[in-house]
C-alpha cells in the first residue's frame, strides 16, 4: 500500500529556437515513450496567436513534448520542451512555476534564438544552463566566444552536449541541479 | 477514440470523438485547487474499490495504479491538461485519489533537500 509514501514530483524545462534539438534532449532521456501533451491556448493569447475569438475561452491547443525520469522510489523528475516562440510564453509560465530550471539549448549557427528562453529565465531569476548542442562547426567556437555571443553571467555553466546521447543530456541535468543548489546556497 | 474527425467541436488535431466539454460537465476548472502539470496522482484503497464511474474516471483510476503526473494522465486520455485537471480533482474529491504536490520553498523553487536528492539520483544514473 502506498497510499500514503511520500511522493515528490519535480520538473525541468528544455527551451531553445526551433529545431535546436528538445524533442531529442527529451526523448533521449525519457523512460516513457514519446508523449505529446496538449495546453489549452486562453483568451490572453489569442491576440498574438490569430486565432478567432470565439466566446468559449479556449480556442485551441498546441502540442509540447514531455518526458519522465523516475529518480528513486520518491522522486519523480518531468522534462518539458518548450516551445521557443514568444506566442507561447504563456505557457513557459506555468511549467516554469516551481520548477528545477532550465536547459537552454543552442545552435551556434542561430544563437539569436534563444535569446528569448535567456531572457525569460534571467527575468525571472530561473536557474538555466547553456547547453550548446553539437551541430556542424559548433567546437569551433571557444568557451569565451560563446559566453560573449550571449551575454552570459559568469556563473553560467555552458557545456558541449549532443542531445541524441543520453549521457550527454544527464550531464547537463546535473549541471543544471547543481547550479541551482549553489544558488540556494548563496541566497540562503 | 483515436483519429476523431475535423469537425470536432473542441478544436485540437487528432482527437476524440467526444467533446471534452461534455467529459467535464461543461467545466473548465475544478472547484479550489489548480493543479501543477507535475502533479503526481495515485488511487486510495476506496478508489480501487470505485464502482460505476464513466470510462474517463475509470482510466485515471487505473493509471494512478502506479504513480502518474497530470501530464501523463492527459496524454493518455488524449485530452487537453485543463481537461485532466478538472477529472483528477473529481477523483480527489471524492477521495478516490490522493495528489502529491510539489514540493517548494518561499521562493517558489524546490528546496536544497529536494534538490540534493534529485543531485544524487542523477549522479547515479550516470555510467
Amino acid at each position: 500500500m502506498r497510499d500514503r509514501g511520500e511522493l515528490y514530483p519535480l520538473k525541468i524545462l528544455v527551451a531553445g529556437g526551433f529545431g535546436v534539438g528538445k524533442t531529442t534532449f527529451v526523448r533521449s532521456m525519457s523512460e516513457i515513450p514519446p508523449l505529446l501533451t496538449e495546453q489549452a491556448m486562453t483568451a490572453a493569447s489569442v491576440g498574438v496567436d490569430d486565432t478567432v475569438a470565439v466566446p468559449d475561452k479556449t480556442t485551441t491547443t498546441v502540442a509540447m513534448d514531455f518526458g519522465r525520469i523516475t529518480v528513486d522510489e520518491s522522486l519523480i523528475l518531468y522534462l518539458f520542451g518548450t516551445p521557443g516562440q514568444s506566442r507561447f510564453w504563456f505557457m513557459w509560465d506555468e511549467l516554469a512555476r516551481g520548477s528545477v530550471g532550465a536547459v537552454v539549448l543552442v545552435d551556434l549557427r542561430r544563437v539569436d534564438e534563444c535569446f528569448p528562453a535567456i531572457d525569460y529565465f534571467e527575468d525571472r531569476r530561473i536557474p538555466y544552463v547553456i547547453g550548446v548542442n553539437r551541430f556542424p562547426g559548433s567546437d569551433a567556437h571557444s568557451e569565451a566566444d560563446v559566453r560573449d555571443a550571449l551575454a552570459l553571467a559568469p556563473e553560467t555553466p555552458v557545456l558541449w552536449m549532443d542531445a541524441r546521447e543520453a549521457d550527454s543530456s544527464l550531464r547537463s541535468l546535473v549541471a543544471l541541479v547543481e547550479h541551482a543548489l549553489s544558488r540556494t546556497a548563496v541566497a540562503g | 477514440m483515436r483519429d476523431g474527425t475535423a469537425d470536432d467541436q473542441a478544436p485540437r488535431r487528432g482527437g476524440r470523438v467526444v467533446p471534452v466539454y461534455a467529459v467535464t460537465g461543461g467545466r473548465t476548472r475544478s472547484a479550489g485547487k489548480e493543479l501543477p502539470v507535475e502533479a503526481l496522482v495515485t488511487v486510495t484503497h476506496s478508489g480501487r474499490h470505485a464502482a460505476d464511474l464513466q470510462l474517463e474516471y475509470r482510466t485515471i483510476l487505473g493509471l494512478a495504479a502506479a504513480p502518474v503526473s497530470l501530464v501523463e494522465i492527459g496524454a493518455a486520455l488524449q485530452v487537453p491538461v485543463g481537461v485532466a485537471r478538472v477529472l483528477v480533482g473529481d477523483l480527489a474529491d471524492a477521495g478516490y485519489v490522493a495528489v502529491h504536490l510539489p514540493q517548494v520553498g518561499g521562493d517558489g523553487a524546490p528546496g536544497p533537500e529536494i534538490l540534493e536528492r534529485l543531485l544524487e539520483g542523477l549522479r547515479a544514473r550516470s555510467g
